[in-house]
C-alpha cells in the first residue's frame, strides 16, 4: 500500500515542471543554501588541498604553496610503502578497528535491548545514566586509569590476580596485551553512549505491535528476537556502514598515551607513525602526512563502498 | 510573508556564522621572498662572510642625528612600536608581558612593544603551522623550534642579520666572544639570521642522585663504577631500608626509560643522549649501532633487569610515579634533570630537613670499561628572528641587540637592584627576602627568556637553589663534556634524515626494550645491527660525518 502511495507521489511529481517545483519548495531551498555553502567551503575546497600528497610543501609559502610546491609525484607514496614498517603499521591499525568493531558493535546493541527491558524507570534511567559516564572521561585520564589499575606494582587488576595466587603480569609492555586493552577499555567506555541511537530506535516501534505480539502470546525472547531486533536492523546495518569507513582511522591520541616502545609490535599504527615521520619531525613534513592521510581515506571508502553495496543484496537496506 | 521573512533570516544566518571562521583576521604575509634560487655558495670557511660583514659594519644615524650605540633608548623618534610573536611563562600564574623586568626593558628601549604571545605548552603546536603557511603576523618572532635543517631561513622567512651589525654592537660583540655560537649560528649561505637565548651547557645537567639516608644506612658510599652499583641495588633490594618493617617494598632505583643511555651509556664510551658522536680524531659513529660497546650496555641492563634490579614496568615509568615512590620513601636511587634534585625529589622526603644529610644528593657518573661522563647541552637556547614582513627591520634589530645587552642580561639573572636583589658590602650580590620567594620571582620576570633572548647564568641560578645543591652542581661540572654540536643540514641531507631516520629510530627504541626485556635474545644483536643497515643507516651516518667535517671547519678556520 505505502509503495503504490510513493509510486503515485512521484507520478504527480514528475508531471510538475522544474519551476514550480523550485518555486513550491523555494523556502525549503533557501534553507538548504548555507548547508551547499558549509559542505562546499569546509569540506569540498578543503579537499583540492589534497594535492599537496603530491608535491613538496614549500613551508612558509601559505596557502598558495599547497598548490605551488614542487611536484613530485608519488616520492611520499613510496616512502610510506617502502618503509619496512609498511605491512605492520597496516596489520596494526586495521586489528584494533577489526576487534573494536568485533567486540564493540554489539555489546551497545545488546545493552540497549536490555536496558529497554527495565520496567522500572528509575531504574532504567539510573543504570542508562551510569553507562554513559565513561565517554565523557577524558582519553588521558582513561589511558591514566588504564596504567595505574594494571600496573604490576599496586594495580587493582594484578592484585586481584595475586590475591588468585597467579603471577603479577606486565600489561603495558606486552604486545600480546595491548589488543585486547585498547579494544576493551574502549568499549567499556563507548558502549553506554553508542547504545543511545539504538534505544531511540527500539522506543520508536510502535507499541501496538508490542500489544499485538503479547495479545498472540509471544514471550519477551520471542519479542526481542521476531519484533525489536528486525525493526533495528536498518539502524544497525546503517551504523555498521559507516563504523567500517573508519576501519583505517584508529584513535591517535589513546594510543599514543598507551604505547610504549615495549609493544610497538602490535601497538604502533599509521597514525602514531605519521606523528613520528610527519609531524613530530623538524621541519614538519605536511606532505607525507597528507599522503598517509589521503592512503586510509582511499582505504575507508573503499570499505564503506564494498559493505554497503554487500548490504543492498543481502538485505537490501544501504546508504545510497 | 513570516515563513519569507523568517527563511531568509535564518538562512542569512547559518550563512554568516559557517563564515566567521574564514575571516582573515590577519593581514595576508607577503610572499616570502624564494633565497634558495639566489643562496651563495658555502665558503670553506662559513664565518669569513660575517666576519667581514662585521668588519664593515657602520652605526646608522636616525632623521634626529641619534645613533644607537649599544645602550638604552634604541630610538629617539616617539611614537615607534614592534610586534613580538613570543610565548607565555611556564609558569601559570605569570603574566610575563607585565612582569616589572619586561616593562622596564621595554620601557628602557624607547619603543612600544605590541606582544603576541602564546601558550607556553602549545608553542610549538600554534606557531610552526603559523611559520609554515606565512601567516605569522609579527615583526619579531621566537622560533618554535631550532631551524637545524634552515627550513624557515630558506623559505625566506626571516632577514638575514649581517646586513644590520651595524645596528647591533652588543650582538656582533657577542659572536665575537664566542666562536663556537658564531659558528653555529652560521647558515649555509654565510649569513646569521637569529639572535638566540643561551642555556648554561655544563651546570644543572640531568644526573644520578642518591638518597643519602639510605646510603648511610647501607654504609656505602656513592658507587663510581658499575660493580658498586649493582652491589648498592642488591643491597636495597635485600634490605628495609625504609625500617618499615617490609623488606619487599623497596625499590632499589626508579629510572624513567629516556633516562637509561644518559645513565649508563657512559660507562660503556657511549653517548647515546646525542646518537651520533665523534672521537677525538674526528671519527664519527653511530652509538647505537656500536657492535661492542652498545651490545655490553644491552647485556649489563638485561642482567639487571632479571635480577630485578631493573623493574619490569620502566618503559611506562613517569616522574609523578618516581616523585610518588620517594614521598613514600620507597627508593634510593634516581636519575633526572638537576634542578629536580631539591627542587622535586628531595623536597618531597618525609625526612628532608633541607640539608644534603636528608636528600636525595648528584653524584660522580658510572664508570665501566670507560669513564664516566654526563652529557651537557646545546648552549643555543631560544631563537628570535626578525621577519621579512617587518615594518621597520633597523629598529628590531636595534631592540633584539639591546634586548641581549649586559645591561639586560643583568636584569634577567637578577632583577631589579633593591627589589629583588642587594649588593653586599663585598660587591656580591644576593636576593632579597622577597627575591628568594620563588613564585614572586617569577611573577617579577627573572629569566624571560620565553619574550627576549636571555642568558642563563650560572651564578644567579647558585643563588636559587639549596646551597647543598648548588655545592653539588659545582662538583659535577668536571664530569659534563660537550653534546653533539649544533649543526645547520642542507635541503639533500634534511631530505635522506627524515627519510631514514624515524625507521632507524623505530628499530632502535624497539630493539632496545625487546634486548634489555629478553623478548629478543642478545644473540641476535648482530642481526639487529644489519638490520639498522638495511635501514640506510650508512647513509645518514655519512652525512652527519659530512656535517661534523663543516662544523670543524667552520669552527677552526
Amino acid at each position: 500500500m505505502a509503495r503504490n502511495d510513493k509510486k503515485k507521489s512521484a507520478y504527480v511529481e514528475k508531471k510538475l515542471p522544474l519551476r514550480t517545483l523550485i518555486y513550491r519548495d523555494r523556502y525549503l531551498l533557501i534553507m538548504m543554501v548555507p548547508v551547499i555553502i558549509f559542505f562546499a567551503i569546509f569540506c569540498y575546497f578543503p579537499m583540492t588541498g589534497l594535492i599537496m600528497a603530491f608535491n613538496r610543501y614549500k613551508i612558509g609559502s601559505g596557502l598558495l604553496g599547497v598548490y605551488n610546491s614542487p611536484f613530485v609525484g608519488t616520492k611520499w607514496f613510496s616512502q610510506f610503502f617502502g618503509s619496512v614498517y609498511f605491512y605492520r603499521l597496516v596489520r596494526n591499525t586495521f586489528l584494533l578497528q577489526f576487534w573494536s568493531l568485533i567486540i564493540g558493535f554489539p555489546i551497545p546493541i545488546l545493552f540497549a535491548v536490555a536496558v529497554t527491558q527495565i520496567r522500572r524507570k528509575p531504574i532504567q534511567k539510573t543504570v542508562q545514566v551510569t553507562t554513559y559516564l565513561p565517554y565523557f572521561i577524558s582519553t588521558v585520564v582513561v589511558c591514566g586509569m588504564i596504567n595505574n589499575f594494571l600496573s604490576p606494582s599496586g594495580g587493582i587488576i594484578n592484585q586481584m590476580l595475586n590475591k588468585l595466587g597467579i603471577e603479577s603480569i606486565n600489561f603495558m609492555n606486552l604486545p600480546q596485551w595491548f589488543r585486547p586493552i585498547y579494544v576493551i577499555s574502549g568499549s567499556w567506555q563507548s558502549f553506554g553512549f553508542n547504545s543511545i541511537i539504538f534505544v531511540a530506535a527500539i522506543m520508536g516501534i510502535s507499541p501496538d505491535l508490542h500489544e499485538a505480539m503479547r495479545v498472540d502470546g509471544a514471550n519477551r525472547r520471542q519479542i526481542i528476537w521476531h519484533l525489536i531486533l528486525p525493526s533495528i536492523r536498518p539502524t544497525i546495518i546503517l551504523l555498521l556502514i559507516m563504523t567500517l569507513g573508519s576501519m583505517m582511522s584508529v584513535g591517535f591520541e589513546k594510543v599514543y598515551l598507551l604505547y610504549n616502545t615495549a609493544v610497538y609490535e602490535t601497538a604502533d599504527v599509521i597514525q602514531t607513525y605519521v606523528y613520528r615521520q610527519g609531524i613530530g619531525s623538524s621541519p614538519p613534513n605536511y606532505s607525507f602526512a597528507t599522503a598517509v592521510g589521503l592512503f586510509n581515506s582511499v582505504i575507508n571508502f573503499a570499505i564503506v563502498f564494498v559493505a554497503n553495496r554487500i548490504s543492498r543484496r543481502v538485505t537490501d537496506t544501504a546508504i545510497w | 510573508m513570516k515563513k519569507k521573512i523568517l527563511s531568509m533570516l535564518l538562512a542569512t544566518s547559518m550563512v554568516a556564522a559557517a563564515l566567521t571562521g574564514c575571516g582573515g583576521g590577519q593581514t595576508p604575509a607577503q610572499a616570502p621572498a624564494d633565497t634558495t634560487q639566489t643562496e651563495a655558495p658555502a665558503t670553506e670557511n662559513k664565518t669569513e662572510k660575517v666576519d667581514a660583514d662585521i668588519e664593515q659594519a657602520q652605526a646608522v644615524a636616525e632623521d634626529s642625528g641619534y645613533v644607537y650605540e649599544g645602550t638604552a633608548p634604541i630610538t629617539q623618534e616617539a611614537g615607534k612600536s614592534i610586534k613580538i610573536l613570543a610565548e607565555t611563562s611556564n609558569y601559570t600564574n605569570v603574566d610575563i608581558a607585565n612582569a616589572e623586568i619586561v616593562k622596564k626593558v621595554v620601557a628602557d628601549s624607547g619603543v612600544a612593544v605590541d606582544w603576541q604571545l602564546v601558550d607556553y605548552n602549545n608553542y610549538q603546536d600554534t606557531v610552526t603551522p603559523m611559520l609554515s603557511t606565512g601567516q605569522a603576523d609579527a615583526d619579531i618572532i621566537l622560533l618554535p623550534d631550532q631551524d637545524t635543517n634552515q627550513v624557515y631561513i630558506k623559505s625566506g622567512l626571516f632577514q638575514p642579520l649581517n646586513q644590520y651589525f651595524g645596528s647591533m654592537p652588543n650582538f656582533t660583540k657577542w659572536l665575537h666572544d664566542n666562536p663556537v655560537m658564531k659558528a653555529e649560528l652560521t647558515a649555509e649561505d654565510g649569513n646569521i639570521y637569529y639572535v638566540p637565548g643561551t642555556n648554561v651547557g655544563k651546570d644543572y645537567q640531568p644526573c644520578l642522585m642518591y638518597n643519602v639516608v639510605w646510603l648511610e644506612k647501607a654504609g656505602m658510599k656513592a658507587p663510581e663504577t658499575l660493580d658498586d652499583f649493582v652491589a648498592l641495588l642488591q643491597y636495597y633490594k635485600d634490605n628495609d631500608m625504609n625500617d618499615n618493617g617490609d623488606k619487599n617494598d623497596e625499590i632499589p632505583m626508579s629510572i624513567m626509560a629516556d633516562f637509561l643511555p644518559y645513565m649508563f651509556g657512559p660507562a660503556f664510551g657511549l653517548d647515546l643522549v646525542s646518537g651520533f658522536q665523534a672521537d677525538a680524531d674526528g671519527n664519527v659513529t653511530y652509538a647505537y649501532a656500536d657492535s661492542e660497546n652498545y651490545k655490553k650496555y644491552l647485556e649489563f641492563l638485561n642482567g639487571l633487569y632479571k635480577d630485578g634490579l631493573l623493574e619490569v614496568e620502566y618503559t611506562s615509568l613517569d616522574r609523578d610515579k618516581v616523585i610518588e615512590r620517594i614521598s613514600n620513601d620507597l627508593t634510593g636511587v634516581a636519575y633526572d634533570f638537576s634542578w629536580a634534585m631539591s627542587m622535586m625529589y628531595s623536597n618531597v622526603l618525609p625526612y628532608y630537613d633541607g640539608t644534603a644529610d636528608k636528600a636525595f644528593v648528584g653524584a660522580a657518573p658510572l664508570s665501566g670499561d670507560s669513564k664516566g661522563f654526563y652529557v651537557g647541552r646545546v648552549e643555543l637556547g631560544n631563537m628570535f628572528a626578525i621577519s621579512t614582513n617587518a615594518q621597520d627591520p633597523e629598529l628590531c634589530a636595534k631592540f633584539l641587540d639591546y634586548a641581549m645587552s649586559d645591561a639586560c642580561q643583568e636584569l634577567y639573572q637578577w632583577g631589579i637592584e633593591g627589589e629583588s636583589y642587594q649588593v653586599n658590602a663585598d660587591g656580591s650580590r644576593e636576593f632579597t627576602e622577597k627575591g628568594k620567594d620563588n613564585d614572586w620571582l617569577q611573577q617579577f620576570g627573572i629569566n624571560p627568556s620565553f619574550v627576549f633572548p636571555a642568558q642563563q647564568s650560572v651564578a644567579s641560578t647558585d643563588v636559587l637553589v639549596a646551597d647543598w645543591h648548588a655545592k653539588s652542581n659545582a662538583d659535577l661540572r668536571q664530569y659534563v663534556v660537550d653534546p653533539w654540536p649544533f649543526i645547520y643540514s642542507t635541503d639533500a641531507e634534511t631530505d635522506t634524515i627524515n627519510t631514514y631516520m624515524t625507521d632507524i629510530q623505530t628499530k632502535v627504541d624497539e630493539s632496545a626494550a625487546a634486548f634489555i626485556t629478553g623478548t629478543r635474545p642478545m644473540t641476535e644483536f648482530d642481526a639487529y645491527i644489519g638490520e639498522l643497515d638495511a635501514l640506510h643507516l650508512p647513509e645518514v651516518l655519512e652525512i652527519r660525518k659530512q656535517q661534523y667535517a663543516r662544523y670543524k671547519k667552520a669552527l677552526n678556520g
